[in-house]
């Protein structure tokens, strides 16, 4: 899958694109937080748990090519096993399976802040067999840029 | 600058700076090698000070930059040191009886539960990153600004706060858990099983209760309760107290057991 090309409104809404063999979902939401904050939080798999309340566990490391095996709340019995894919320190970092993949972005807003969008294709021509066994990310989606929005601009103000 | 105003504030921050690097290396030895060497290397790069920064800023840089150098080739201790460290401490028969030594004979070998939560924080906070740990001593222990610490660490500002941010919490997890003092069934009860063994004849709860960290436990503010924690660190000097033999002693025991521990797992 490639980064969301479609210009989101940053409001911290998650919009979803289907079609017969794919779904898309994406968010994007302006932070008023250093990028490398934001990056920080983004590549530190054991912090995962204690500030976003989508994530049950991630072990490994969040680095170029490193897998990594993480609990979400979305599935909490199952562990999905991914490969870090593209790590682009405080801009972007790409992880996923053979299923799909999850793209995160960071960029200046221009305004002391960053936006950060974060959007997931998953599909393939088998896609439709099992499209209604998966369940919306929307409402994860936008539970994960708030907690990290919440989180990173907590850290910035702090003294 | 001058060699002369150099010494002085040398002199006026060496303490500061002895009792900061034993907190991060856990090793008397290497904290005072890395003092010396601080003093060394500052006199030989002297003209190179500009004043952007005050000397005790600079000082600091040196030194931390010396012990990260030392500290980045080691493994991090992990968060349950005090359950392995009092394992194999029970095991050691020589341990106890040095430490009874030392307590009956030495004027700095008063057990204090006070300078044991100090030590304890010391030993713990070894499981912390390495940045979050120089971080949290420098800010919380050392009182240097965020500004400071971006300069003795050489990162910007944000990371700074992110690294003082994720290790505050990750001490205050970790203690949330362990530590009988803040939290009933927290599984460590360390300090108060040590002032029963040194201090047989107190009232063990009777001297925890004239600490603030424990009589505002109940009140279960862990931010207030992390910074009552700091505010002992701050009130000790590790090398000067009047319990800093008994303590000594015990972080290098500490210091040698976890060695061995990280090399076999």
């Amino acid at each position: 899958m490639s980064e969301n090309k479609t210009l989101l409104s940053r409001n911290g809404k998650a919009t979803t694109v289907k079609s017969t063999f794919s779904r898309q979902t994406s968010i994007s939401t302006d932070i008023n937080a250093d990028a490398s904050i934001v990056w920080a939080l983004l590549t530190n798999a054991a912090d995962y748990p204690r500030w976003n309340s989508t994530v049950i566990s991630i072990d490994g490391k969040i680095a170029m090519g490193e897998k990594i095996n993480l609990k979400s709340t979305l599935d909490p019995k199952r562990t999905f096993k991914l490969k870090v894919k593209d790590f682009e320190i405080g801009k972007k970092l790409v992880w996923g399976d053979a299923m799909g993949e999850r793209v995160y972005t960071i960029k200046n807003n221009q305004k002391d802040g960053v936006i950060f969008s974060m959007s997931e294709k998953i599909g393939g021509p088998l896609f439709p067999l099992f499209a209604k066994m998966i369940p919306s990310f929307d409402s994860s989606f936008e539970k994960f840029a708030a907690d990290l929005k919440k989180e990173a601009e907590i850290i910035m103000t702090s003294k | 600058m001058t060699v002369e105003l150099l010494n002085r504030e040398f002199e006026s921050s060496k303490g500061q700076l002895k009792s900061y690097l034993l907190r991060i290396t856990a090793s008397v030895n290497d904290a005072e090698d890395i003092v010396h060497d601080t003093y060394i290397k500052a006199v030989d790069k002297l003209n190179t000070f500009r004043g952007e920064s005050s000397l005790k800023t600079w000082l600091f840089t040196i030194a931390s930059n010396l012990a990260k150098d030392n500290l980045r080739a080691q493994r991090r201790w992990t968060e349950n040191i005090t359950d392995i460290t009092k394992s194999a401490a029970l095991q050691n028969k020589e341990f106890f009886g040095e430490a009874m030594h030392i307590a009956m004979t030495s004027p700095q070998g008063q057990f204090e539960v006070k300078e044991h939560i100090a030590f304890c924080f010391t030993c713990i906070s070894k499981s912390l990153p390495l940045e979050q740990q120089l971080c949290i001593f420098l800010k919380e222990v050392y009182e240097f600004k965020v500004s400071e610490i971006s300069e003795i660490l050489n990162t910007n500002e944000a990371m700074v706060k992110y690294y003082l941010h994720t290790g505050r919490s990750k001490m205050i997890n970790i203690y949330d858990g362990r530590c009988a003092l803040i939290n009933k069934v927290g599984v460590c009860h360390q300090c108060s099983e040590l002032n029963g063994i040194f201090n047989p004849k107190q009232n063990t709860q009777q001297e925890l209760m004239k600490i603030d960290l424990v009589k505002e436990a109940e009140k279960g503010d862990k931010e207030h309760l992390f910074d009552l924690r700091m505010k002992i660190l701050k009130e000790i000097d590790p090398f000067e107290s009047k319990a800093s033999e008994l303590q000594l002693h015990h972080l290098e025991h500490n210091r040698q057991v976890m060695e061995k521990y990280l090399e076999k797992n």
